[in-house]
């Protein structure tokens, strides 16, 4: 039951973080890929592109979608990919915190994964005063 | 309940990376693992946990393991501090 993780981010964010996260931890246990979404580019131009990449993570239990910035093109363009018919879970916000505990979580389903995410990015988030 | 006190002696501390090669290692074992430092107790199996003791090079931390087999998980997370980590040949 393995789920694919798609991140549909600006350009240079994505592949910077499944890099560094590669990096971390030796080595995935999801399938991962980094979609870069172009400054100024229509979204429905990049959906064939896109979904062929959602193709390619997707072990048949569907892909946990993360995304840079909630509203933004690449997060817009998301939103269609998951309308395509390959079950899609979307979570925003995408960070190094929130990708190392997805990774953690590797076991869990496509219906679990979004909290586990969203946690992830909450707890990275640290006001230092020390 | 075995607790041991472990000194950070790689250069880098309990950074990122070294970091998760403990968690990872922790993963393979049934027990609860802590790891306290300067009054702050973590759950050792989290890599935001252990990261946020911010335990540098000359720290003490002391481990705390619990359940079935902590005996060997405690040796493994000792010898893994003692190796630096792998970091440093």
């Amino acid at each position: 039951m393995a789920v694919g993780i798609l991140l549909i981010t600006h350009t240079g964010i994505g592949p910077a973080l499944v890099a560094s996260a590669t990096r971390l931890l030796r080595q995935l246990p999801l399938r991962t890929e980094a979609f870069e979404v172009a400054y100024d580019t229509d979204s429905e131009l990049m959906l064939p592109a896109a979904s062929a990449a959602l193709r390619r993570v997707d072990g048949g239990f569907g892909v946990l979608v993360l995304t840079d910035l909630y509203g933004a093109t690449p997060s817009n363009l998301a939103a269609q990919l998951a309308r395509i018919g390959t079950p899609v879970r979307r979570v925003s916000a995408v960070s190094l915190p929130m990708l190392l505990r997805v990774m953690k979580y590797a076991d869990l389903s496509l219906d679990e994964l979004p909290a586990i995410a969203a946690a992830g990015a909450r707890n990275g988030v640290i006001v230092d005063d020390a | 309940m075995i607790e041991r006190e472990i000194l950070v002696t790689n250069r880098l501390g309990l950074h990122a990376r070294a970091t998760a090669r403990l968690v990872q290692l922790l993963s393979t074992y049934r027990c609860n693992v802590t790891l306290a430092a300067k009054g702050r107790e973590v759950n050792a199996k989290s890599i935001m946990g252990v990261m946020l003791l911010a335990a540098g090079q000359g720290a003490e931390v002391i481990l705390r393991v619990d359940g079935e087999d902590e005996v060997a998980a405690a040796e493994a997370v000792a010898a893994l501090f003692a190796r630096k980590f792998d970091e440093e040949s």
